[in-house]
């Protein structure tokens, strides 16, 4: 094993911070009072909400590397986005699953037609379809630009997403976080959110980082495939020399 | 010495090549136009023939067959570019951007087209009521316009390489802005012209994003195929 894969499989200080993160988000998330109204359902906010949230920024990077890769080529840009995209959709699920964990008890069923539900599984399927469309072409480069283009028009759905609670008022409340008027909320309820977006953040760039990493040597394996650099049958054969040389 | 053709003749070109392969083969005539009408005659079979229902329900249904029956209409066989169409069209100097102005028109002619004769079918069979038509006039060609940049958008970021059969999938989610301009602009107050002229807005910022984009990405996305 080089030094470079030892490197890479041993645990950064980005792991750990991600994973005291996530200890100690969890850790608030119980303990904090529970909510008013609700009781301790509401404990399920401090991971839904810092997810989605998450998932937005995840998507903005993936929004970022595509157009860099555009603007440069440079691959690192393209691993960027791959790596984001993955991670948002991961996230963009668990949004999904624990708010309907949280509908049940609260609206009596898993799913309903609001439009904040509707649009955040559009929203999932959006990003799905960019990783199918990277797996359904082969060609690196071609790959790359245009999964770029698509990253681009895919991020005009976030807004959509958030702002869908304020623009079609039904069962959802409005934004928690990110919302155009002072937000109310008591301070360990607050403190309980902050600290899920940290670890969560933290959770998804120790994520991206691997994920980064995983596409550099896919990608390597993928150029070594295609360009055949291993050893060929015609370098065994030298050229004819003497007997006895 | 190199001679710069203007672009409005190589945009006419390219939609004029486009709907004569349409005119030939037909396939949005004999094919996606019946499928389409067929969708809306069977959905009633399905989920009662209630009458009143159906009239409520009736202008949601037809937007959802102009989206996913749409997206059919812009992957047409008769509009997909081949390997030498591609090749000839940059032997030529067609300019990406035009080629991709072309053929979002090719497209929106016969989308507009799908979306005139479906309209009239779901009037009949539903029993929609007209009183808003003067905004159709708005609606339904801004809706063809985003629909026709969009599938020509997602065509060429998944032409070729098994991933043509993927644009019905990327196409159908980031198209829910146009969905949700056309049907909530026919839901509007009419009382209240201002409801119905900010979705109209919506749906004419979206198109123009999807000009700008398709435009800027023409190059970088032809140079892949």
């Amino acid at each position: 094993m080089t030094g470079s894969q030892q490197t890479a499989q041993r645990r950064s200080w980005l792991d750990t911070a991600a994973l005291v993160a996530l200890v100690g988000s969890l850790g608030m998330a119980f303990l904090t009072p529970a909510e008013a109204t609700q009781g301790n359902v509401a404990r399920l906010f401090y991971i839904h909400v810092p997810s989605i949230l998450v998932a937005y920024l995840c998507f903005t990077v993936t929004l970022v590397g595509g157009v860099a890769y555009l603007v440069t080529k440079r691959r690192g840009w393209d691993h960027l986005a791959l790596a984001s995209a993955e991670v948002g959709v991961v996230f963009t699920g668990l949004t999904i699953a624990i708010g309907m964990i949280w509908a049940k008890p609260t609206w009596g069923v898993y799913w309903t037609w609001s439009a904040r539900l509707t649009l955040t599984a559009v929203l999932f399927f959006t990003y799905l379809g960019y990783l199918a469309l990277r797996r359904a072409i082969e060609d690196p480069g071609a790959r790359a630009q245009r999964a770029a283009v698509f990253g681009i028009l895919s991020i005009a759905l976030i807004p959509i997403v958030h702002f869908s609670v304020l623009w079609w008022r039904d069962v959802h409340q409005p934004p928690t976080l990110l919302r155009p008027d002072e937000m109310q909320m008591d301070t360990p309820l607050l403190l309980a959110f902050y600290a899920g977006m940290i670890a969560y953040a933290l959770v998804a760039a120790a994520l991206i980082r691997r994920r980064y990493r995983l596409a550099d040597l896919e990608h390597r394996v993928e150029v070594a495939t295609r360009t055949g650099s291993g050893v060929i049958a015609g370098d065994a054969v030298a050229a004819p020399t003497l007997e006895g040389r | 010495m190199s001679t710069q053709v203007a672009l409005w003749p190589q945009i006419r070109a390219v939609a004029g090549r486009d709907l004569l392969r349409e005119r030939r083969r037909g396939e949005v005539t004999w094919v996606t136009l019946p499928f389409g009408a067929i969708a809306l005659l069977l959905i009633p079979l399905a989920i009662g023939i209630d009458a009143p229902t159906l009239r409520n329900i009736g202008p949601g249904l037809y937007w959802i067959v102009v989206l996913l029956f749409g997206v059919l209409v812009t992957v047409r066989r008769t509009g997909a570019a081949s390997d030498a169409d591609s090749a000839l069209s940059a032997r030529l100097g067609i300019d990406p951007g035009a080629a991709f102005i072309g053929k979002s028109l090719a497209n929106l002619g016969l989308l507009l087209a799908f979306q005139i004769v479906v309209g009239a079918v779901a009037v009949v069979l539903y029993d929609i009521p007209l009183d808003r038509w003067p905004w159709l006039f708005v609606i339904i060609p801004a809706a063809g316009v985003g629909l026709a940049l969009l599938g020509t958008l997602a065509g060429s970021i998944a032409a070729g390489s098994g991933g043509s059969n993927l644009v019905p999938f990327l196409v159908a989610p980031l198209a829910i802005p146009l969905l949700l301009g056309a049907t909530q602009a026919l839901d509007a107050d009419l009382s209240d012209g201002n409801g119905i002229l900010a979705w109209v807005l919506l749906m004419l910022f979206v198109d123009l994003v999807l000009a700008v984009v398709g435009v800027l990405t023409a190059r970088p996305l032809q140079e892949t195929q």
